[in-house]
């Protein structure tokens, strides 16, 4: 018979079933006692140990957050129930552990139904010494430590900037080595945007334990890393006092930004109301939580970047240089604005019906002349204010990581796009005076007065100072980053900074309040209308119609050391609310040596 | 009436039904086990699969013609394209694969009811081309087959689509395609096997080097291999027991009743019923390929070498993955890992092996007796 393909076939076939039965004898006969003893005696257990997650603290190292160990009763139900009768085993965790033992977890020690359960959560201090005093006797139980996440009274002025931390879903310890399901992870605010930085690493520990759970034998180990020490570019001292203006004030709800205009550092940034941030971390009771979702004044929206409100007035200073810059105006160009402006039958209106008369660029800001504006705003027309809108950054996440909404600023192409309709010259007027569909976060507020504060850089704002490296054990410095510069002339320049020093020392200025502030400063009001109402004297009864109040403000007048906005919503006036409140907080801030009076 | 049933049971092939109902009971036995600490019903469900493949492979064997498939072959074919892409779009995606058609009382694979279609379209493909088969319907061939290995293969599933290839390329030569032909074809693998490699997605390397130093990455894509050979290793000669297997009980062995239920029957029953149970495999691959050789008719033949070749490689691969000797490319133990479709597959299959015994009965008897002297 010859030697054909069905030979050869069979015979291959015939070959690997004697290679499996070859291998399957090796290791069940040959090696089968060793494995065996892997198996059947000793388990492969992996111990997970997780390092402290960093501490954060503010610029000047006042500490906001930190880790406290917990501990967690663990039972290998197989080792138990070869140790203990049931009821001996309820008996002893009843004495030690104050625990009593629920019929779910009675009936996986008895069938052995999981390799490991959590008997107790949190245990107490009490609790843990039993632990130690009397582990000799304790046969099948190891304490796991799993880290609790510490919020200091400090950390209260900003929550909605720290964030918070919880522990990771199911998926992401799949696809992350590093953590485990007992890791703190940051789900909000910089814990989450610097997670990378704070979180470390965990460390693993793979023992082969025997019958009484005792470990014999290391397979494998990896060391934890520790989380790296954040800096916060806020200054707690500054923050606190901006929580104690607008907490004396009475206001109920609002944001304040208070930034170095050389760095773009964030030095205080306040969103109101705010909330307990131990407590939310924690949980709140059922009623405690619907309170705070149901709150009209929105004590969980992180108002400072995630809210979006018509900026009114504070928006000139950034028009005039545009019209200036443009050559639609000079600084000495006087326009004659009177108590309103007309185009065709419409009229649009100044908000004080005196009229501001014939006045320059500085002046019209002094006064906020809004008849001034509407002119030469028509005469710059959409395109170039929204050029140098886009040019200061707003509309732009100059930092995704800590800017969470965009401003919407329009143009003839969003009114197409999203209103379907062209745009019109009235756009244009609202638009020069910052209503209309203009709506920025109240952080973009800086956004206007830090180019002009720091000679037209546009930075990258931070909310980060530094950290600890622990790997090459150095602190590191985050340098400021220049985005790009706005190219505006001194002189220009110098008239806008003037006019908005004349807001405050001028004698028709709109902020008067802000010459208590022991060093020369310059600033901006803005009055944004919610709702329109013809009689402006008339304060409208229902708080959700009154007109929102914006104070932008820098200081010292030469060589600026802050910068910052402050916003109330609804406060319905820029010089009556928001500027009083920016007066106490520069005040104070200078008195007590946050700043330094030159 | 009795005389009738009495004459149709004789012309049943014994050995083939036999193993095949062996199987298919140790299947529910070891299903019960495995999923037994899980609280899982999954054993009840067998159950139902189990009678329904005895029904299929009954009706086929005696109520069907397996030559009706001939003129049928290819509307299957394409049947099986369409469902294949149909579960690109309406598929439920399991541990990160889309390979299931949700039909609410049941998941429909479509993937392994490919491998029967693949196994009818090549085998009647090949019966109706000139013989010994030429490079030009070995192309065509290819290309037939390729389609549904690329569908397979991106759902993705590897392991299955190389299960469709297979049987094709084996009949391909058993029918006769030129040696030089073979070589030249295994020439250009071996030399694009480096690009092959780099399109790899990256657990399937992981997987392949795992088998080659498994302690290297022992919690991660090596931790089936490690867990799989203690708990083999760990059955020893007799096995820890039915329903004692601590690998599986403490969920050390992953996939216990899928891919790695021979892992578990290892553990609980030891060598000699795993070494019976790889023998039962050879048996059974043995008997289906002599069957192949005795059949006159070039469908009937065909056929039984792709299925018998099918079930070899299948439960060859799988048993060496468990045993960490092949990389874990996700085949199933035929009959005993749990999967509606594959088992409703694989039985038609074994009924079709049985209905062409039972067609081409008188032949038959008489080759046997030639061929191989044994019988």
């Amino acid at each position: 018979m010859k030697f054909s393909r069905f030979h050869f076939l069979l015979l291959l076939l015939l070959s690997v079933y004697l290679i499996l039965v070859g291998r399957l004898f090796y290791l069940q006969v040959i090696k089968g006692e060793y494995y065996r003893e892997i198996s059947d005696r000793n388990y492969i257990k992996i111990f997970y140990s997780n390092p402290p997650r960093g501490k954060i603290y503010d610029r000047n190292g006042v500490l906001l957050a930190y880790d406290v160990p917990t501990f967690d009763l663990i039972g290998f139900p197989y080792i138990i129930r070869e140790n203990y009768s049931i009821e001996d085993l309820k008996t002893v965790l009843k004495q030690m552990f104050d625990l009593d033992l629920d019929e779910k977890n009675q009936e996986i020690i008895k069938r052995n139904l999981l390799p490991k359960i959590t008997l107790k959560k949190n245990l107490s201090q009490k609790d843990v010494e039993n632990f130690y005093n009397y582990s000799y006797l304790l046969k099948g139980f190891y304490l796991e430590v799993v880290p609790k996440r510490v919020y200091t009274p400090e950390a209260n002025y900003l929550p909605h900037i720290i964030g918070y931390v919880g522990f990771p879903a199911k998926e992401e310890v799949e696809k992350n080595p590093d953590i485990t399901l007992n890791t703190l992870v940051g789900k909000a605010g910089v814990e989450k945007v610097y997670d990378n930085l704070l979180r470390g690493k965990a460390g693993q520990k793979a023992v082969l334990v025997d019958a009484f759970g005792r470990q014999k034998k290391v397979l494998w180990e990896k060391d934890p890393e520790k989380g790296n020490d954040i800096y916060l570019s806020i200054d707690v001292r500054l923050q606190k006092i901006v929580y104690d203006a607008f907490k004396s004030s009475g206001h109920k709800s609002g944001a304040v930004v208070l930034v170095d205009p050389n760095t773009y550092q964030i030095l205080a940034a306040l969103s109101y109301p705010t909330y307990d941030l131990q407590k939310f971390y924690e949980g709140f009771k059922p009623e405690e939580w619907k309170a705070l979702t149901q709150d009209k004044y929105t004590p969980l929206l992180d108002k400072v970047f995630n809210g979006r409100y018509p900026p009114g007035s504070i928006y000139k200073p950034l028009v005039s240089i545009a019209a200036l810059e443009e050559g639609v105006i000079t600084p000495e160009t006087r326009i004659l604005s009177g108590p309103e402006f007309r185009i065709g039958d419409y009229k649009y209106r100044n908000w004080n019906k005196a009229g501001c008369g014939y006045i320059n660029v500085a002046q019209a800001l002094e006064m906020s002349c809004d008849t001034f504006y509407y002119q030469v705003g028509l005469k710059l027309g959409v395109d170039d204010i929204y050029k140098y809108t886009k040019l200061f950054g707003i509309g732009e996440k100059l930092n995704p990581d800590i800017e969470k909404k965009t401003a919407i600023v329009p143009n003839r192409e969003w009114k197409k796009k999203v209103l379907k309709q062209g745009w019109f010259y009235g756009d244009t007027v609202n638009l020069s005076i910052g209503q209309g569909y203009l709506s920025i976060p109240p952080f973009d507020a800086t956004k206007i007065v830090v180019p002009i504060a720091n000679g037209g850089k546009v930075l990258k704002p931070q909310i980060l100072k530094g950290y600890y490296d622990n790997k090459k054990q150095m602190f590191i410095h985050l340098n400021p980053e220049v985005v790009r510069t706005i190219k505006i002339k001194k002189w220009n320049l110098d008239t806008v900074k003037y006019g908005m020093y004349l807001v405050v020392y001028g004698p028709q200025g709109t902020a008067k309040a802000l010459k208590t502030v022991p060093v020369k400063n310059a600033g901006k009001t803005g009055t944004a209308q919610v709702y329109t109402y013809l009689t402006r004297q008339k304060k409208h009864s229902k708080w959700e119609l009154r007109d929102h109040a914006w104070f932008i403000d820098f200081a010292p007048y030469e060589n600026p050391q802050v910068a910052g906005v402050v916003f109330v919503e609804h406060g319905e006036s820029g010089g009556g609310t928001a500027a009083p409140l920016m007066a106490y907080i520069l005040k104070r801030a200078f008195k007590e040596g946050v700043f330094e009076v030159k | 009436m009795k005389m009738i049933v009495l004459e149709k049971l004789k012309n049943l092939d014994f050995i083939v039904f036999g193993i095949t109902l062996i199987l298919l009971i140790f299947s529910v036995i070891n299903i019960y086990s495995a999923s037994y600490h899980e609280f899982s019903n999954l054993y009840l469900k067998q159950i139902v699969f189990v009678s329904f493949s005895l029904l299929i492979i009954l009706t086929t064997t005696f109520l069907f013609d397996y030559r009706w498939l001939l003129s049928l072959s290819f509307y299957l074919y394409i049947i099986g394209i369409i469902l294949l892409i149909l579960v690109k779009f309406v598929g439920t995606t399991i541990l990160g694969a889309k390979r299931w058609i949700n039909l609410g009382f049941f998941q429909l694979q479509p993937s392994e009811l490919m491998k029967g279609i693949m196994i009818i379209f090549s085998a009647s493909y090949i019966s109706s081309s000139k013989l010994p088969i030429g490079l030009k319907d070995f192309f065509k061939l290819m290309i037939f087959s390729f389609i549904p290995f690329l569908l397979v293969y991106s759902q993705p599933d590897l392991g299955s689509g190389i299960m469709i290839v297979l049987p094709v390329l084996v009949i391909v030569f058993l029918a006769g395609f030129k040696l030089r032909y073979i070589f030249i074809f295994l020439l250009i693998l071996l030399v694009s096997s480096p690009f092959i490699w780099m399109h790899l997605k990256d657990y399937q390397k992981n997987r392949i080097l795992a088998v080659l130093n498994p302690e290297a990455d022992p919690k991660g894509t090596a931790y089936h291999v490690i867990q799989s050979k203690i708990a083999i290793g760990s059955g020893m000669l007799t096995g820890k027991g039915y329903l004692q297997g601590s690998q599986s009980k403490y969920f050390f062995l992953p996939e216990q009743h899928t891919d790695f239920i021979f892992a578990s029957i290892g553990e609980e029953w030891g060598f000699v019923v795993s070494f019976t149970l790889v023998s039962l495999y050879l048996v059974l691959s043995l008997r289906i390929f002599l069957i192949g050789k005795g059949t006159k008719d070039n469908f009937g033949k065909f056929i039984c070498y792709a299925v018998a070749s099918l079930l070899a490689f299948q439960s060859f691969i799988n048993i060496a993955m468990n045993l960490a000797i092949a990389p874990v490319v996700g085949v199933p133990l035929p009959f005993l890992s749990y999967g509606g479709t594959a088992l409703l597959t694989f039985s038609f299959l074994i009924g079709l092996v049985l209905n062409i015994v039972y067609i081409n009965k008188s032949q038959l008897f008489q080759l046997y007796s030639e061929e191989t002297g044994e019988y």
